[in-house]
């Protein structure tokens, strides 16, 4: 028992200061790819490559002066961003990042917690993210906030009902929640890979998922061109910050369970170790959010309804009856 | 006086008068006809020939031919646009092409007139003559190499100011090739030929002018030869802000501009660069043309001076001034009187005031009949009892102006010698009296103009006592029949030829001796003679009086022979008032003769002194800093504006503090009492400038109202006011007047004794002068055009207090001691 | 010139092209149909090609368009018009400006000022000069209408400093006399033109 609740500390631990600091190298990331797309350079001066711009714009973030609106209320207004980074991570908690491995004799899963139910929970976790920014512009007695907020509001009842149901197929063709069964499911190479069997829940989900994030075109919450900072007009220093780790450690969570749910997980991937199959796979769900960046326009908010309440929510529905109707016969 | 004809130019219609010159006929009807050299109050110099028009036919020169009725003008066809076009072409033959610096640059005529007629390419050519820069005088710079020798300067200098201190001279230049007589314009040839030989220099002989430096050449110049010293190379025309004003020196008031730009780069403050006039109609003098940098500048507001001035205006029993200010602040400072009974003593404006009233219940009128632009269409002046040189220039222009335009003559009564003034003209007696016997003068002058008639008969035969008859031997030349025989050599005969021989005899006639010449200083013997020839072809007589008659001991009866003079003689008559604004001042204000208790200085020193040269208890704004209202010696009010910002107080504000203020100083101009002829005219409604004939457009005439007449006896003249021995003569140098003419940088006269070269050489370099009370010690200086004994001591600084050591009168008895 | 032109103030609608679109869809099942059509056809991948497409070329073909701006500075015409340069006279060294006040005068920005004065050769002496390069639009105007060639346009483009002073007094501007071989004509506004000889008509001298 004793040991148990070590290795959890110790992944715990490590799956924060892990995902951390990838949530800080996916910024950079994404000003290389974004400024490649554009015929920039992007950052260039810090470190080789302008590698270490994560380090300095860290620093910058940290010694910057903690700015509280005078009108702003107070708690609420320091809690918000807590939520997002910290809802963040413990959704993280049930994803199987890699396969298991054995160090000196000791059997190591890497998941954090193998729950039975998953899937849910990680839905949960990171719906409950979303009261981040929603309570964060609504603190803050600014009305660029407030827009931030209902924006929020309107984001969280569009994308919520896709995702559940998008899911709701491939459980059906699994028959459990745990993302550990879903792996396991797939073991048999590329030809069993879900996505075969449901490419449309597929997209959905991946749809979804973007909206989850608030990745472009799904970026109402906080789009500069029409509402300054959104939710985040008034934040500054880490504060600011930690609504960015969250958000990339949610990305890195999609596309974990895009990978996962539809890829065929962390089985071998022919001569591929499992390893660096997942790794593979979770790099391109990163890679097509910042692509698809650099693509496409943003969307209205009542387009974002639209969507998915009158297209995806009709088609998932229909993926869920159609699906059941192939299992019964 | 002449009849009103119609003339066509170019096919229209042009009402005018007979004996006009075209060209003036033409601007009055706003028709342009090219000219450069012709100065419309002066006579024709025909240099430039450019003027040329065609006249019912014929080619004359617009400047100089004289319209009758009917006549038809072409102001251009080929062959005339072709001479004037080879005229410019001249002129522009070896000038400088240094525009760029060059100080007429915009506003030269020369390049005015080479773009107006199309000259764009050069096909005569000569060799230049190297022309040097000279320095005329401390302000005056000319630029031999820019000179055009238009002779408009010559021209101005002797036709209108008199001194005739510059003319034209030989230039040394390259001879015409003679072919050219036959290729070239006949014009344009004439032209070149006498402008390859002349050039300007000074009349006298030397490098130096000898003249009374007002610049006048310098402002007809149309290029940039003539320029002040000052000014040269200072701005560019174009970068000046023109701002129309009123000259506040003497009280000619001319129509002056001042022109204004910011100081230099690092001071944005604004500035005066100079002073321009419109020199067709008026002429300056050189107090209104250099003397203009005499502003107070203030960095702001004193509170506490202010405070201290609104007490002393509070206690004040006396305000003592002098009239260099507006009509707005004279009635100021009568609305403080009427407020707090405050007396007003001006010494100046006093003497006219009293002098005019005695005047004007002789006269039945409350002003003088005339003004000066009359006494310039006179052809005979009478001056009595001024200085005509230095009192007022444009007294002594219109003087000069009369024996040169209008082939005048002219009688000056002074006893101050004068060179000058009898080189104005052949016509001109200069009868240089003793001190006090001014009524004497007028005595004369009622002899030889009054209507007998008229004159009351006690005066009658007063004046018929000085007169006797004696008798005298004259030389006559007569016509002898002389008869002679002459034999032939030829035919050897003889022959008596009768021949008309010329010849002298002595004839005894009875002549008319007047003992008032003699008395006055001249000589009847020759007087009567030289009269006869002053009085041919003449109809239009005029008289100027000036400041000794107000400050005489006499003056009353002064004042009752010159309204008789005006009723008995057909005469224009004018006065002009001692200073600038004596006349608004006389006009305005209640005076009174004399200062007692705690007294206030307005531009004077008193007791608490309000100064617009920056030297007393409260800053005020001098007149270039402020809006107002002058009344000049034509009895025109006239408006002059702000040139440069003023950041003080003024009058106005200590009477807002004394709750008898308006929001604007100017508000009071509509407020000037109406009973002594002004009009309820706001400031605003005022202007100020001159049409295309050159009529003058600015404020309006007061009204000479009408004075219940009474009948005064004149008084015989009795000698015992003649004073002897040695005299002081309160009288300022050429080009001051003032503190603010003191407080310009390019007027150098100083305070000090002025005095003939002769009476100067005996004084030697410094005297004491001893008045009854007081004594002064001044500096002599030599003024070559005094002649005699008298002594002029300025009373420009008011600081000095000239005005009261004189007292009621401008000739005082003195002592003098050498220091 | 007539007014007409400024008395019609419907603004902006004369010259407006109108482009041609499709109706938009009224009944739901033509909006079903603009949906359909709009998914299967693939218009965002072809979005998503473009980006993908630059960014091998940017990163294999090193089609970058970054100027690293401070270490790297792209070249400028000849013609172009920055920092105002005063040129000397080539001879004897002397500044050209003749202190006409032309340029103080046309200058649109009133930004120009000199003050001269009558010096002791007789000559007209520029005292002073200062543009405010706070007002200065950089028009080019002072440059065409120096009759001297005195005022150019130089190549100093970065106009940031510590006061504006910094740059408009006239010994700044002015070219340094041990640099006088290096001074080059200006070729922009207010240069001469090659063929100008040939466009003047000579004046006959007598020497």
């Amino acid at each position: 028992m004793d040991a148990i609740i070590i290795e959890t500390i110790v992944k715990a631990a490590l799956v924060i200061a892990v995902f951390s600091a990838l949530a800080g190298f996916g910024t950079f990331i994404e000003r290389k790819i974004l400024a490649f797309m554009q015929r920039r350079l992007g950052p260039m001066h810090v470190g080789p490559f302008g590698i270490l711009q994560i380090a300095a714009d860290g620093i910058k973030l940290f010694t910057k002066e903690d700015i509280i609106p005078q009108h702003a209320n107070k708690f609420i207004f320091m809690i918000a961003p807590i939520i997002t980074a910290a809802t963040a991570f413990i959704a993280l908690a049930a994803v199987p990042i890699f396969p298991e491995f054995t160090v000196f004799g000791y059997t190591i899963h890497p998941i954090v917690a193998d729950i039975n139910v998953g899937i849910l929970f990680i839905l949960g976790a990171m719906a409950s993210g979303l009261y981040g920014p929603l309570l964060a512009g609504m603190a803050q007695a600014n009305k660029w906030g407030i827009i931030g907020s209902a924006r929020t509001a309107i984001l969280f009842m569009s994308y919520e009902v896709v995702t559940g149901l998008s899911l709701l197929a491939p459980i059906m063709l699994v028959g459990s929640l745990s993302l550990i069964d879903f792996n396991a499911a797939q073991t048999g190479g590329v030809g069993e890979w879900l996505v075969w069997q449901q490419p449309v829940a597929f997209i959905l989900f991946i749809i979804a998922g973007f909206a989850e994030t608030n990745r472009t075109p799904f970026d109402i919450l906080e789009h500069e061109a029409e509402i300054i900072s959104g939710y985040a007009t008034e934040y500054s220093g880490m504060r600011w910050g930690m609504f960015f780790i969250g958000e990339y450690a949610n990305m890195i969570t999609i596309s974990f369970m895009a990978s996962l749910i539809f890829f065929g997980g962390f089985n071998e991937w022919g001569i591929l170790p499992g390893g660096l199959a997942i790794l593979l796979k979770v790099s391109f769900f990163f890679f097509l959010m910042l692509w698809v960046r650099a693509s496409w326009p943003h969307i209205r908010p009542d387009q974002l309804m639209w969507l998915c309440w009158k297209v995806l929510m009709p088609i998932a529905i229909l993926n869920v009856l159609i699906t059941g109707l192939v299992m019964m016969l | 006086m002449s009849n009103e004809i119609t003339i066509k130019i170019d096919g229209k219609e042009c009402k005018t008068t007979e004996g006009e010159f075209l060209l003036n006929a033409a601007r009055a009807n706003d028709i342009f006809i090219p000219a450069i050299c012709y100065l419309t109050r002066c006579s024709p110099t025909l240099a430039c020939r450019i003027c040329l028009v065609e006249a019912d036919g014929k080619r004359v020169y617009a400047c100089n031919a004289k319209a009758k009725d009917g006549m038809e003008i072409t102001v251009s066809n080929e062959e005339i646009l072709e001479e004037r076009r080879a005229i410019m072409e001249v002129y522009d033959v070896n000038h400088p092409l240094q525009c760029g610096i060059c100080d007429q640059s915009g506003e030269c005529e020369l390049q005015n007139y080479t773009l107006e007629l199309g000259v764009d390419s050069q096909q005569y050519f000569i060799p230049d003559t190297k022309r040097e820069n000279k320095d005329w005088s401390s302000v005056l710079h000319y630029d031999a190499g820019l000179c055009i020798v238009c002779e408009r300067c010559t021209t101005v200098c002797k036709d209108m100011i008199g001194d005739a201190a510059i003319k034209t001279g030989a230039r040394g230049g390259a001879v015409l090739d003679k072919g050219l007589k036959t290729t070239m314009p006949k014009d344009a040839y004439a032209m070149w030929n006498k402008l390859q030989k002349a050039i300007i220099v000074p009349s006298n002989g030397t490098e130096f002018t000898n003249c009374s430096d007002c610049g006048e050449c310098t402002a007809v110049c149309p290029v940039g030869a003539l320029v002040s010293k000052e000014f040269i190379y200072t701005t560019n025309s174009w970068e000046l802000e023109r701002i129309p004003a009123t000259c506040a020196h003497c009280s000619s008031g001319c129509q002056i501009y001042y022109e204004t730009k910011h100081t230099s780069i690092s001071n944005p403050d604004k500035k005066i660069y100079r002073v321009t006039n419109e020199w067709n109609y008026v002429s300056l003098c050189g107090a209104g043309r250099f003397g203009f940098d005499f502003e107070n500048r203030v960095d702001g507001k004193d509170e506490d001076a202010f405070n201290r001035a609104i007490e002393a205006f509070k206690k004040a029993d006396t305000i003592k001034f002098n009239s260099t200010i507006t009509n707005e602040e004279a009635l100021m400072l009568q609305r403080v009187k009427d407020k707090f009974g405050t007396r007003l003593v001006n010494a100046d404006a006093l003497a006219f005031k009293e002098f005019l009233s005695i005047y004007s219940i002789a006269s039945g009128n409350s002003l003088y009949k005339n003004d000066f632009r009359e006494v310039m269409q006179s052809d005979f002046v009478i001056s009595v009892g001024t200085s005509l040189r230095n009192d007022n220039p444009n007294a002594r222009y219109a003087f000069n102006n009369v024996q040169k335009m209008n082939k005048g003559a002219g009688l000056y009564f002074h006893p101050v010698g004068d060179t000058l003034v009898p080189t104005f003209g052949k016509s001109v007696e200069s009868l240089i009296h003793k001190v006090g016997q001014e009524e004497l003068a007028l005595y004369l002058v009622l002899d030889l103009f009054a209507d007998k008639e008229k004159i009351p008969s006690d005066i009658k035969d007063y004046l018929a006592s000085f007169h006797s008859t004696v008798k005298k031997t004259i030389k006559e030349k007569v016509m002898q029949s002389v008869t002679s025989t002459v034999v032939d050599k030829v035919t050897g005969e003889s022959k008596e030829v009768t021949k008309k021989v010329p010849k002298m005899i002595d004839k005894e006639i009875e002549a008319d001796e007047n003992e008032l010449i003699n008395l006055l200083g001249g000589d009847s013997s020759k007087f009567a003679d030289a009269f006869e020839k002053m009085m041919k072809k003449k109809e239009n007589f005029s008289m100027i009086i000036g400041e000794d008659l107000y400050f005489h001991p006499k003056a009353r009866n002064i004042a009752r022979l010159v309204a008789l003079i005006e009723t008995t003689c057909d005469m224009n008559l004018v006065m002009i008032p001692p200073k600038t604004n004596s006349l608004g001042v006389a006009l305005i204000c209640d005076l009174d003769k004399e200062v007692s208790g705690y007294t206030i200085g307005y531009n004077e020193k008193a007791d608490f002194t309000l100064s617009a040269i920056g030297d007393g208890d409260l800053d005020i704004p001098a007149i270039n800093q402020q809006e107002g209202t002058f009344v000049n010696m034509n009895k025109v009010l006239v408006p002059t504006n702000a040139a440069l910002e003023y950041k003080g107080y003024e009058l106005n504000d200590i009477l807002n503090a004394l709750d008898i203020g308006k929001d604007e100083t100017i508000d009071f101009t509509i407020e000037l009492p109406e009973n002594k002829g002004f009009k309820a005219v706001a400031f605003d409604d005022l202007p100020n400038g001159y049409t295309n004939s050159g009529k003058e457009n600015r404020g309006y005439i007061l009204e000479n109202l009408k004075v219940t007449k009474e009948d005064i006896k004149v008084v015989t003249f009795n000698d015992n006011i003649i004073l002897n021995g040695e005299i002081a003569y309160r009288c300022n140098p050429q080009r001051q007047f003032n503190d603010f003419t003191e407080k310009s940088e390019q007027i150098f006269e100083e305070f000090a004794i002025y005095a003939s070269p002769a009476k100067a050489e005996k004084l030697g370099k410094k005297v004491e002068v001893k008045f009854d009370k007081k004594s002064i010690v001044l500096s002599v200086i030599v003024d070559d055009r005094m002649s005699g004994d008298i002594l002029a001591i300025p009373d420009f600084r008011s600081s000095e207090d000239i005005y009261a050591i004189f007292g009621k009168n401008r000739f005082k008895q003195v002592t003098i001691r050498k220091v | 010139m007539s007014l007409n032109k400024f008395k019609d103030r419907n603004v902006g609608v004369q010259n407006y092209t109108l482009i041609e679109h499709e109706a938009f869809p009224q009944t739901g099942g033509e909006k079903f149909a603009r949906v359909l059509k709009r998914t299967i056809k693939g218009e965002l991948f072809v979005g998503l090609w473009v980006t993908m497409r630059t960014m091998i070329l940017a990163l294999f073909n090193g089609e970058i368009h970054t100027v690293k701006y401070p270490f790297e500075k792209l070249p400028i015409s000849p013609r172009y018009r920055a920092i105002h340069d005063m040129l000397r006279l080539l001879e004897s060294g002397h500044y050209r400006c003749i202190g006409c006040g032309l340029c103080e005068k046309i200058c649109i920005a009133d930004c120009i000022k000199m003050d001269t004065k009558y010096d002791e050769n007789q000559r007209k002496e520029v005292t002073e000069y200062t543009i405010n390069f706070g007002r200065c639009i950089f028009c080019g105007y002072c440059a065409e209408v120096c009759p001297e060639l005195a005022i150019v346009h130089g190549g100093r483009y970065e106009t940031a400093s510590q006061q504006r002073a910094s740059f408009s007094i006239f010994d700044d501007m002015l070219t340094p006399i041990d640099a006088l071989k290096e001074q080059k004509e200006y070729p922009g506004f207010g240069a001469v033109s090659p063929n100008a000889d040939d466009n003047i008509k000579k004046t006959p001298l007598a020497y």
